[in-house]
């Protein structure tokens, strides 16, 4: 699925600059869960808004699907996210205004269906993460478990091939917590993703098909992942 | 559909915000609706005045050049008459033969203002191409001082002259000049049969100062006239006092230099094919006469002072300016509020561009809240507007408009203090109420600029989401 070579994204702080992500390689499988260990500030977000096209490297080549991501026009990356890719935010950015099917909806309006098709994908998310009777509840009227299952809804609702999760439990107490991880792993495992979930959290992590870590901008793959 | 219901449901969220906005656009807004009506409202007020002095349906209107001062020390015009106030007592001139006229009243009818026209113009002018009708006129004052037996006596006081204006229109075309423009309220008008009568219109206001009825007598260069009419003209005008035949007038009337007025006039009124004919048939005119003065309603605006036309500078300047200030405030305080609701959604925004939506279509997105609150701001305004109009009109202020014409008469009184001049003037100083309509324009005007206004707040916020980095902008939600 995904393709990286010798990427290399750099930041300009003042007159100071920053590499974020150095020269890095890397090969993600179709089908493959992939997990991004590494300290705050080490290059796991910068990773993944490359990976998403949120963000251009400074070197290098982004491959996605055999497309390199870097030398899209900006219209073309929007078709591409709009199309292929779901992300999930540690922070669940749901929009405040729209109730859980509207948030939902907002995925899908990119893609110009008919209503009638929106408001089909819109139901049966929801249905997949169990919420099909929070429809019409705004995000203030949720807990954050809950508000992240609206948000995983609403990545799956356009029917990605790859869903990049930036620490999708980093606010949720323990419990919530494991329920999410458990409801990413059973879709991602129904639905066939690619899936690159960055986390803090070890033993998430291990639940991944392969670690890899993130030090300093440079990735480094972990060999133990304890998952055959 | 979605775009209505996120427009609708971000609106409610910053309901208080977008409240600030549309009152400050509607104020604006209803500013210039207010000062467009209050300007169509004085022109309106101007335009009575003015066709009351020329009549309605009179486009041009052409007058005799002024008359040459005389150069001091000169020898009078020949057949002109002068009194001559001395300590002798006053004694009246002409052709260098005086005699006393002590104890005598002067009734003098005259038009120094202008030098006359030959009556033969008239149906010249009326012959020119876009020229619809052309009717002649004099514009006459008349002056009458009464001396006392024993004036000229040290002590004794210069005599006050009186005067009133006195109009000899053409009966057999009365639509055209003054006499046209008024109501006949008791009483008839002239007729073409009363050329050569001694019968009199007279104007409501001089006749309620005089208790003149249908059937008095007035006295008009020592000749008595019976009043056959009273008629009443637009509010707002300054007509003439009294209306007589044309042919009288010029029987009874004197010139510049006291010339005879037989067989002349002073005025042409005209009346063009259409209103876009008007500079046309002026620069014709003005071919045909090149002496003369030739005149159109816009250009004797100039005549109208006193408040009347402090108010029309009033609303033009003042009330323009002051309403491109408050569009100007309103504008910047909506860019400012728009650009601040756009920094707090960046986030937002963030997220959306990860989903995939374009930049346009987000951009879109903030362009209907912008444009809606400039709606709202609009429909608002307009009210504003018609309101404001609603309470001049229900003040209605009544300005005056002071009209003031020369005479051309001059009295000198010659004694121990040297040299003293009486130079009596007619002036008409009417109350015009002022009113305010709202126009069509003037709504169509302010729902365009509430939505330039909306455009305007939108774009610059839309400028700042399509420079937006997703990657900057999620970056600010941790």
């Amino acid at each position: 699925m995904y393709t990286l070579s010798r990427v290399t994204k750099l930041y300009q702080n003042g007159r100071r600059t920053v590499p974020a992500v150095r020269d890095l390689s890397l090969v993600i499988a179709d089908g493959e869960w992939l997990a991004v260990q590494g300290r705050t500030g080490h290059g796991k977000s910068t990773l993944l808004n490359l990976l998403g096209g949120l963000d251009r490297p400074t070197e290098g080549t982004v491959e996605f699907a055999g497309t390199d991501l870097a030398q899209l026009r900006e219209a073309r990356l929007t078709r591409v996210r709009a199309q292929s890719i779901g992300f999930i935010f540690q922070t669940f950015n749901l929009v405040p205004t729209l109730s859980a099917a509207e948030n939902v909806e907002s995925a899908l309006i990119p893609l110009r269906l008919g209503a009638a098709e929106r408001h089909r994908r819109v139901t049966a998310a929801l249905e997949s993460v169990g919420l099909a009777d929070r429809a019409r509840h705004l995000p203030g009227e949720m807990s954050g478990g809950q508000q992240q299952r609206v948000a995983i809804a609403r990545a799956l609702a356009k029917q990605p091939r790859v869903l990049l999760a930036d620490e999708p439990t980093g606010n949720l107490d323990e419990d919530t917590r494991d329920d999410i991880i458990a409801l990413l792993e059973k879709l991602w495992r129904e639905r066939d993703l690619t899936m690159v979930l960055v986390t803090h959290d070890s033993a998430i992590a291990r639940r991944a098909e392969r670690i890899a870590v993130m030090s300093k901008g440079r990735l480094s793959i972990r060999q133990d992942t304890g998952r055959p | 559909m979605f775009f209505i219901t996120y427009l609708r449901r971000e609106l409610r969220r910053r309901m208080r915000q977008a409240v600030l906005v549309a009152l400050g656009l509607a104020i604006g807004i209803g500013l210039v609706v207010t000062v467009s009506a209050a300007s169509a409202g004085v022109k309106k007020a101007q335009a009575d005045v003015l066709s009351s002095l020329y009549g309605v349906g009179t486009d041009v209107t052409v007058t005799g050049s002024p008359p040459k001062p005389p150069a001091p020390g000169s020898a009078p015009p020949k057949n002109a008459r002068s009194i001559q106030v001395t300590p002798n007592g006053a004694e009246e001139c002409q052709n260098g033969k005086c005699h006393s006229v002590a104890g005598t009243t002067q009734d003098n009818l005259g038009s120094t203002s202008y030098n006359p026209i030959s009556e033969s113009k008239v149906a010249a002018v009326a012959r020119l191409k876009d020229v619809r009708a052309a009717a002649g006129g004099l514009v006459l004052t008349d002056n009458r001082i009464t001396f006392p037996r024993h004036f000229g006596q040290p002590g004794s006081p210069l005599p006050t002259p009186t005067s009133f204006n006195v109009d000899g229109a053409d009966t057999g075309n009365l639509s055209l000049g003054p006499l046209g423009a008024g109501t006949i309220t008791a009483g008839r008008s002239l007729r073409a049969s009363d050329a050569h009568a001694n019968v009199a219109v007279v104007d409501s206001g001089y006749a309620r100062a005089g208790k003149l009825k249908v059937g008095s007598a007035v006295t008009i260069a020592g000749t008595k006239f019976r009043v056959v009419g009273i008629v009443r003209q637009p509010q707002g005008g300054s007509p003439p006092d009294v209306y007589i035949p044309l042919d009288r007038a010029q029987a009874l009337a004197a010139g510049p230099g006291s010339g005879s007025l037989k067989g002349k006039i002073n005025t042409i009124y005209v009346t063009a094919d259409s209103a876009a004919d008007i500079p046309a048939v002026q620069k014709e005119i003005a071919r045909l006469l090149p002496g003369d003065t030739v005149t159109t309603a816009s250009s004797l605006a100039s005549q109208v002072t006193g408040s009347l036309a402090s108010a029309a500078r009033l609303v033009d300047v003042l009330g323009r300016w002051l309403s491109v200030l408050v569009l100007i405030a309103a504008f910047a305080v909506a860019s400012l509020l728009t650009m601040a609701a756009v920094s707090r959604r960046v986030a937002e925004f963030g997220t959306l561009k990860a989903l995939g939506w374009s930049s346009r279509r987000i951009v879109a997105q903030v362009l209907g809240e912008s444009v809606t609150v400039g709606a709202i701001g609009a429909a608002l305004g307009v009210g504003l507007g018609f309101a404001g109009a609603a309470i001049i009109d229900a003040l209605a202020p009544r300005l005056p408009a002071v009209i003031s014409s020369p005479t051309g008469q001059n009295f000198r009184a010659i004694g121990p203090g040297g040299v003293r001049s009486l130079s009596p003037t007619a002036t008409h100083t009417v109350a015009v109420p002022l009113s305010a309509s709202v126009t069509a324009g003037a709504v169509v005007l302010g729902v365009v600029l509430a939505v330039i206004g909306g455009l305007l707040a939108g774009s610059l916020g839309g400028w700042r989401i399509a420079r937006l980095r997703p990657a900057d902008a999620l970056t600010r939600v941790a």
